[in-house]
């Protein structure tokens, strides 16, 4: 049963091919950026479109496109399930209210030109990680991603922002090449490259384990797993705002949605509990540095960033949580509920903030965290979403962070593992002490030449990031159709899944 | 894009790496080859992979080669995605180069005089390496050949050209950009509208085949070839003395 809008399945990869095509021959900077609102505009109303037949058809798991028409082994599909889509429709967000941002931040014709085809080709590569059948196509789309994401953290050009670029360029070739090599050895193993054929295939065996491990280790150093995080400050630090936002909410969550496909789905009998658990004390880890690190930051940007390691260390206590519920089956279930609502949460406050840090850097021309005195009374807006923004990341109610952090702790508790319950209180504690640092700075009163420093922000780019935070107070409003759209899942069936 | 930070700032330091952290590098590559070594010797290899698959369904390729099918049919996404990949070093690149719009593409120097000797070389060089790009690209249908490497005979012809010292080429133009993108906009636009009626994205009608895979692989060359140039140039551009070395004679 393949309704009419299947059929535009693959415009989730095309339309953003064309717009960063066309960006690139346009290079006139008010065309393309009434183009790349236009594109961004029609890829949210495609993903919108694609919700209903997804609802329709949870019998087949979810929507399969063969591209060339030849099926599987041979060809390449697209599948979209409940947890693919979920990561579509926030990128298709997140892509309509930064590219606003984008139009009004990059005032200079020059960067402009080189900053929207870079861009576009960038959500071509999410969209197509997310949308991937075939593990091969997975390490092109990885390749996609992080090669856009190097030559956008450079767009800056400064001395800083190249080194930072660099190193997250001989990072992200590492990790593909690990990705790579576990690739060949389930080719080897399996003779297919399909998804949906190794997941019914695969067993517990030496050659699986350590595909599986490579595969890990070469995500976990994409998605910044402590103590493979050391390339992630810098280069999310370094980024222009609108850059930050997204390598923070989508970029490094790419590689996470892939470990989750691999661990619960792909390999899941080579998942031993005891790895899981490792990945889990991990994230824990992640979670108290990434915390401290953030507090002992001098600069606010470097302390955002800090605090994406910290929160995607909550993310990795989904894996013990897993393996512990031996009832779970469906992508449905608490753990995975608790870790995609965390993961959309935390994808929309901490785009909001960046935006809201990256305005306050063009007002001030610094973002050095004790010379932000007073800045309450200059730049209300900035910090009224900067503040929303970091209840949500803290878990405060009424915000999707707390829900998120609710249902975690459900997920722990009901499977008797109140060890991370203890990990993630501490950890909403100390976001909120370094939070908290900032906004008692930023209500400090000023003398008044410090005041007469700080240039107006347009409206244009303070609006975007007061969205985001907004939609990330609406998310905790309404937490039932997400973890209905995540119950629409393939693995349901075949039973796959651990 | 990195070379001023690589091959400037460090050159003449030593790697400050300690011979404790060399060796438990070692340490820790060798356990990770071992490792790999013993999980391969454990492990039985499952059957013949794709091959029999991609060869019984070969002439509904509409080529010969069995790498040009997989390549440019059966899995030709992936290759769509790799030549978008190439646009993207192509565009940070881009961003490196002076922007001066308006240049034509290519300026001939011609005070330059430059060596008798290499100018007649490159007079027959070029046009045989075009040549032969040519016969590699009309190759790939039934034997080992094809875009990528019609695409770098392409390029190296062009460097030869960049490095006589008489020709210079500039990125900035529309004409240049086109030049980058054409391989990309050509195979997004075929498989596009391959998906008519019934049809699905990127299947071509099995009698025009062999004809539209040749004009996506001819849209790449140019564009790999305009990219794996503007690499080059790019790269010599950017350190002024490293022009000057190049040049063979002024």
């Amino acid at each position: 049963m393949m309704g009419p809008t299947v059929h535009l399945l693959p415009a989730l990869i095309g339309i953003p091919l064309f717009a960063a095509i066309s960006c690139l021959l346009i290079n006139n900077r008010k065309i393309t950026a009434c183009f790349s609102l236009a594109a961004a505009a029609l890829l949210l109303a495609l993903v919108v479109n694609l919700l209903e037949p997804l609802r329709l058809n949870t019998t087949a798991g979810g929507l399969t496109y063969q591209l060339g028409g030849w099926g599987a082994p041979l060809g390449i599909d697209l599948f979209v399930d409940g947890l693919a889509m979920i990561l579509l429709l926030v990128t298709a967000v997140l892509i309509l209210i930064l590219s606003i941002y984008s139009v009004f931040y990059f005032q200079s014709n020059e960067k402009a030109a080189r900053f929207w085809p870079l861009w576009w080709l960038l959500v071509a590569g999410l969209n197509c990680a997310f949308t991937a059948a075939d593990i091969f196509n997975i390490y092109v789309a990885l390749e996609l991603i992080g090669l856009a994401s190097v030559a956008l953290v450079a767009l800056d050009g400064s001395r800083a922002s190249q080194v930072a670029a660099l190193r997250y360029a001989l990072v992200g070739l590492l990790g593909s090449l690990l990705y790579l090599m576990g690739v060949a050895l389930l080719y080897r193993t399996y003779g297919t490259l399909s998804v949906v054929e190794i997941s019914s295939l695969s067993q517990a065996d030496a050659l699986s384990t350590a595909a599986l491990l490579l595969i890990t280790t070469g995500l976990a150093l994409k998605t910044a797993l402590v103590p493979l995080h050391f390339w992630l400050p810098p280069a999310h630090g370094g980024a222009p705002a609108p850059v930050s936002a997204i390598l923070s909410a989508l970029v490094v969550k790419a590689s996470f949605y892939l470990l989750i496909r691999y661990w619960l789905e792909i390999l899941a009998p080579a998942a031993a509990e005891l790895t899981m658990q490792l990945l889990g004390i991990l994230g824990a880890t992640a979670i108290i540095w990434g915390c401290l690190a953030a507090f002992r930051a001098r600069r606010l940007k470097i302390l955002v960033a800090y605090s994406t390691v910290a929160q995607l260390g909550y993310l990795f206590l989904l894996f013990p949580l897993v393996a512990a519920d031996n009832s779970a089956e469906t992508y449905g279930t608490t753990a995975i509920a608790a870790a995609m609502y965390f993961l959309v949460a935390h994808a929309l406050a901490k785009s909001a903030m960046f935006l809201a840090v990256g305005n306050i850097l063009t007002a001030y021309g610094h973002d050095e965290i004790r010379r932000l005195q007073g800045i309450a009374r200059q730049q209300p807006l900035s910090l009224f979403t900067f503040a929303i923004a970091g209840v949500s990341l803290i878990g405060l109610p009424p915000t999707g962070g707390f829900i998120a952090k609710w249902l975690l702790l459900n997920a722990a508790i009901s499977n008797a593992q109140w060890w991370w319950v203890a990990v993630m209180l501490l950890g909403g504690l100390m976001a909120a002490v370094y939070i908290f640092k900032v906004l008692n700075l930023a209500f400090i009163s000023t003398s008044l030449d410090q005041a007469t420093g700080c240039a107006q922000v347009p409206l244009g780019m303070a609006l975007p990031g007061l969205i985001l935070a907004v939609l990330a107070v609406c998310l905790g409003f309404n937490a039932e159709w997400l973890i209905d759209l995540l119950s629409i899942g393939g693995t349901a069936e075949t039973g796959t899944l651990k | 894009m990195f070379d001023r930070l690589v091959l400037h700032e460090t050159s003449g330091t030593k790697p400050a790496l300690k011979s404790s952290t060399k060796i438990a590098c070692g340490l820790a590559s060798f356990a990770l080859s071992g490792g790999l070594i013993a999980a391969l010797l454990l492990s039985e290899r499952a059957g013949p992979g794709l091959a029999a698959l991609t060869a019984s369904r070969m002439d509904e390729s509409g080529v010969e080669n069995p790498v040009t099918a997989v390549l440019l049919n059966f899995r030709s996404y992936d290759t769509l995605l790799e030549i978008a990949v190439l646009l993207i070093v192509a565009v940070a690149m881009l961003s490196m180069q002076p922007s001066a719009t308006n240049r034509s593409m290519v300026e001939v120097n011609h005070r330059h005089s430059g060596d008798p000797v290499l100018a007649g070389l490159l007079r027959w060089l070029v046009a045989l390496a075009t040549v032969l790009s040519g016969y590699l690209l009309w190759t790939g249908a039934y034997a080992p050949g094809g875009a990528f490497q019609a695409g770098s005979v392409i390029a190296g012809a062009c460097v030869a050209l960049k490095l006589s010292g008489r020709y210079h080429f500039f990125w900035h133009p529309l004409k240049a950009r086109l030049l980058l993108t054409i391989g990309l906009a050509v195979f997004v636009l075929v498989g596009g509208f391959c998906a008519t009626g019934d049809k699905r994205v990127l299947e071509y009608p099995l009698e025009y085949a062999g004809m539209l895979i040749l004009i996506i692989e001819l849209a790449a060359t140019v564009s790999i070839a305009a990219i794996l140039l503007l690499l080059f140039t790019g790269l010599q551009d950017d350190k002024p003395d490293a022009t000057q070395a190049g040049r063979p004679s002024t």
